[in-house]
C-alpha cells in the first residue's frame, strides 16, 4: 500500500524533474517494484557510454531499502562482475525510510563518477586505480567502449 | 627424578606444617598459604584475592536484572535532575548509550549537558532544527493536512509524531518502521526515519506506537538483551537454554561457574574459561584451529617438499618415483634421495632415516616447520580436550568401582568419597593443562617460555601420576593419593600464579 503510493509519486517526480545522469526509466505497469534505467556518467573514463541498471524495491518499501544491480558490465572498483554495487545509503543498517530514490540515484551516480577505492568490491581494480591511474583509465575506457550502452542523444 | 622426589617431600612437610602449625617448618612463601585447599568453594572462602582465578560474582535471574536496571534508571534520573528532567525511558537510553556508569554520566552532564544529549543520540547535533514539515514537503501544501514524507499520504496534523529532532512522520509509518526493525532483530538502535538523522527512539516512544503484542514482546526482549550486553558488569550465561545473567563488580577474565547450568566460562569474553591464556589469544587460537586444522593435517600427512627446489608436493598416486612439477627433479618419495641412485631396487631404499633433510631453509621448509610447531601444540590441546570429554565416563567407572568395593565390605561409601574428589581435581588440572598449550604456542622463545614449558611439563607429569593413581586406588592408598592431589593442584596454582595476568 505505502510502497505503491510512494513509488508512483517518486516515479512521477523523477520523470518530470528529469535527472540528466539517470534516463530512460522504464517501469512495468503490473509491477511498480521493479524499475530499469540508464546511468549516464559525466566523468572519464565512463563518459563514453551508458550503463543499464535495475532497481528492486522490496514489498516493505520504504521501510526496507531497494536493491540496485548493474545490467551492463562496467570496469569499476565498487561494482563487481555480477553487477552488484556497494552503496552505503541503501545498506540495511544505514537505511532511512525518508530517503528518496532520487537521493539514492544521486549517490549511485556520484559513486560511478568518482570510485571509492577505500572500500572496494573488486580489490584488483581498486589497487590499479590507486597505483596506476593512467592504466586504470585506459583499461576502463576500453572496457566501456566494448561493453557499455549507447549514450542517449541530448 | 631425584628432584621430583625432593619436591614431594617438601610438599608433604609443608602440608603437615600448615595443618599443625609447626613453627619449625615455618612457611616462607605466603603463596603457600592455601595450596592444600583443593576445592574451589574453600578457595573462595580462604582468600579470593590471593588466588588468581577466583573472584566474586553472582548469578541473577532476568527479573533481578530488570530490577537492577530499573534502580539504575531511577538513580540516574535523580542525579541529573538539576540538569534535565528525564522520563525513565530516556534515562535508560542515556545509560545504554553512555555506558551505565552513573558517576561518569553525571560528570558529562556537569561539563556539557547539551553535548551529552547529542553524544547519547537523544538530540540532534544541530540545535536549531528548522520547521521539519516544511523541509520535507513540497511548498504548495497547507499545514493542516500535511504529507508524511515516508508514505506520501496526507493526514491531519494530530496523526504526526516526532522524536526530539522534530522530524514528523505519521503514526502508521512509525509503527511500520518499528515492526520491520524489530523483525530484523533491531531494538535499542531504532532511530528517526529522517535521512541523515541519528536520533534514537526511547522505549516508551517505540512501545506506544507498536500495535502487535508479539512485536512489543520481541522488542522488549531484544532491548533487554542489548542492555545486558552493553553493561560491563553483566554477562549472559552461555549455557544452552540457560537464562542466568552473571554479575560481577570487577569485570575481568575470570572463571565463572553458572549456579544453574554449571557452565564454566570466562566472565570477560563468555567463551570457555581459558586460564592461563588471555581472551584475545584464545580467540586467535580457536579461530586458527577452526581455519587451519584440517588443511594443516592434510598437508602434513600428504605432502613433502621437493629435495631440490623445496616446493611443496602432494603425492597423488601410488608410485614412489616422483618428478617435481616445478624443477623436474626425479626423486624417491620414501627417502627423498635422488632417483638415479635407486635403479629398480627402490624397495630396499634404506636411506630414509639417515637423511635428515631439514637442513634447507626454503620458504616451504619454513612453512612446514611452522606447521609442525602448530600441530605439536594442537595435538596436545586436542588430546586433553578428548581426555576431558572422557572424564564423565571415568567418573562413572569410579562410582561403579566404589559400589563394588562397598559390596565387598572393603570400606564404607563415605570412606570412598575422596576418590570422587580426586577425579574432580584431576579434571580441573587437566582443564588448565589444556589451556596452557595455546598460551605456549603464542609465547616468544626465551627464558620465560622455557620456565613456562618447564612448569607445564611438571604439571603434566603430576597429572599423569594422579590419573594413574586414581585408576588403581585402593583404600589403603588414600594418603598417597591425597598427597598426589595436593602436588598436582600445587603445580597448577603455581603455574597460574606465575603466568596468569589479570
Amino acid at each position: 500500500m505505502a510502497a505503491t503510493r510512494r513509488l508512483q509519486k517518486e516515479l512521477q517526480d523523477l520523470r518530470t524533474n528529469g535527472v540528466r545522469a539517470f534516463r530512460d526509466i522504464s517501469v512495468d505497469e503490473s509491477n511498480i517494484l521493479y524499475w530499469q534505467g540508464l546511468i549516464v556518467p559525466e566523468n572519464a573514463p565512463y563518459n563514453k557510454g551508458a550503463f543499464k541498471i535495475e532497481i528492486n524495491f522490496p514489498a516493505e518499501y520504504p521501510f526496507k531499502p531497494p536493491k540496485i544491480n548493474f545490467k551492463t558490465k562496467i570496469y569499476h572498483p565498487n561494482i563487481d562482475e555480477k553487477g552488484q554495487v556497494c552503496l552505503p545509503i541503501i545498506s540495511a543498517e544505514n537505511w532511512k525510510p525518508a530517503t528518496k530514490t532520487d537521493q539514492v540515484i544521486q549517490a549511485l551516480v556520484a559513486l560511478v563518477n568518482d570510485p571509492e577505492p577505500e572500500h572496494p568490491l573488486r580489490a584488483d581494480l581498486a589497487e590499479e586505480y590507486v597505483k596506476d591511474r593512467r592504466k586504470f583509465f585506459k583499461n576502463a575506457e576500453e572496457f566501456t567502449r566494448k561493453h557499455s550502452e549507447k549514450r542517449p542523444a541530448d | 627424578m631425584k628432584e621430583s622426589m625432593h619436591v614431594n617431600w617438601n610438599l608433604v612437610k609443608e602440608n603437615m606444617s600448615a595443618d599443625d602449625q609447626d613453627s619449625e617448618c615455618e612457611i616462607e612463601d605466603e603463596d603457600y598459604d592455601n595450596y592444600y585447599l583443593s576445592n574451589e568453594e574453600e578457595l573462595e572462602l580462604a582468600d579470593y584475592k590471593k588466588d588468581p582465578e577466583s573472584f566474586q560474582y553472582e548469578c541473577l535471574k532476568v527479573e533481578e536484572v530488570e530490577k537492577l536496571l530499573n534502580e539504575l534508571v531511577e538513580l540516574l534520573s535523580m542525579e541529573i535532575r538539576a540538569f534535565i528532567k528525564v522520563t525513565p525511558s530516556l534515562a535508560k537510553l542515556l545509560l545504554h548509550t553512555l555506558g551505565w556508569s552513573i558517576n561518569e554520566i553525571v560528570c558529562m552532564f556537569r561539563a556539557d549537558a547539551h553535548g551529552t544529549l547529542v553524544t547519547a543520540k537523544v538530540k540532534p547535533a544541530n540545535n536549531n532544527v528548522p520547521k521539519p514539515l516544511m523541509s520535507h514537503q513540497p511548498p504548495s501544501l497547507n499545514n493542516n493536512n500535511p504529507m508524511c514524507p515516508v508514505c506520501y499520504a496526507h493526514q491531519p496534523v494530530e496523526y504526526f509524531k516526532a522524536l526530539a529532532c522534530g522530524h514528523l512522520f505519521c503514526k502508521e509509518c512509525w509503527s511500520s518502521h518499528f515492526e520491520v526493525q524489530v523483525i530484523e532483530g533491531v531494538s535499542t538502535t531504532i532511530g528517526c526515519m529522517g535521512q541523515d538523522c541519528i536520533v534514537l527512539a526511547p522505549e516508551d516512544f517505540v512501545l506506544a506506537l507498536i500495535n502487535k503484542p508479539n512485536i512489543r514482546e520481541k522488542y522488549q526482549r531484544f532491548a533487554f538483551r542489548d542492555y545486558v550486553k552493553s553493561h560491563p558488569q553483566l554477562r549472559f550465561c552461555p549455557g544452552p537454554n540457560c537464562d542466568i545473567i552473571v554479575r560481577s563488580k570487577e569485570p575481568m577474565a575470570k572463571n565463572v561457574v553458572c549456579h544453574q547450568c554449571k557452565s564454566r566460562f570466562c566472565f570477560k569474553c563468555g567463551t570457555d574459561y581459558h586460564a592461563p591464556t588471555d581472551c584475545e589469544t584464545i580467540k586467535r587460537w580457536l579461530t586458527k584451529c577452526a581455519d587451519d586444522s584440517e588443511t594443516a593435517n592434510y598437508i602434513s600427512a600428504h605432502t613433502k617438499d621437493c629435495p631440490k627446489c623445496h616446493i611443496c608436493i602432494e603425492k597423488n598416486g601410488g608410485c614412489n618415483h616422483m618428478q617435481c612439477y616445478n624443477c623436474k627433479h626425479d626423486f624417491c618419495w620414501m627417502c627423498l634421495g635422488d632417483w638415479k641412485s635407486h635403479g629398480s631396487e627402490y624397495y630396499e631404499c634404506s636411506r630414509y632415516k639417515e637423511n635428515p633433510n631439514i637442513a634447507y631453509e626454503s620458504v616451504h621448509a619454513q612453512a612446514r616447520e611452522a606447521l609442525k610447531k602448530y600441530l605439536h601444540y594442537y595435538e596436545r590441546w586436542e588430546n586433553h580436550s578428548k581426555s576431558l570429554r572422557l572424564e564423565e565416563q571415568t567418573l562413572k567407572r569410579i562410582k561403579d568401582r566404589i559400589e563394588v568395593k562397598v559390596m565387598e565390605s572393603s570400606g564404607t561409601w563415605i570412606d570412598w568419597q575422596y576418590l570422587i574428589d580426586a577425579a574432580n581435581l584431576l579434571a580441573k588440572c587437566r582443564y588448565t593443562l589444556k589451556y596452557t598449550y595455546p598460551y605456549a604456542y603464542y609465547m616468544e622463545s626465551g627464558p620465560r617460555k622455557e620456565l613456562f614449558e618447564y612448569q607445564q611439563a611438571q604439571l603434566e607429569a603430576e597429572i599423569e601420576n594422579l590419573s594413574w593413581k586414581i585408576e588403581r586406588a585402593e583404600t589403603t592408598d588414600r594418603g598417597d593419593l591425597q598427597n598426589q592431589m595436593d602436588i598436582a593442584e600445587k603445580r597448577r596454582s603455581i603455574l597460574l600464579k606465575d603466568f596468569l595476568e589479570v
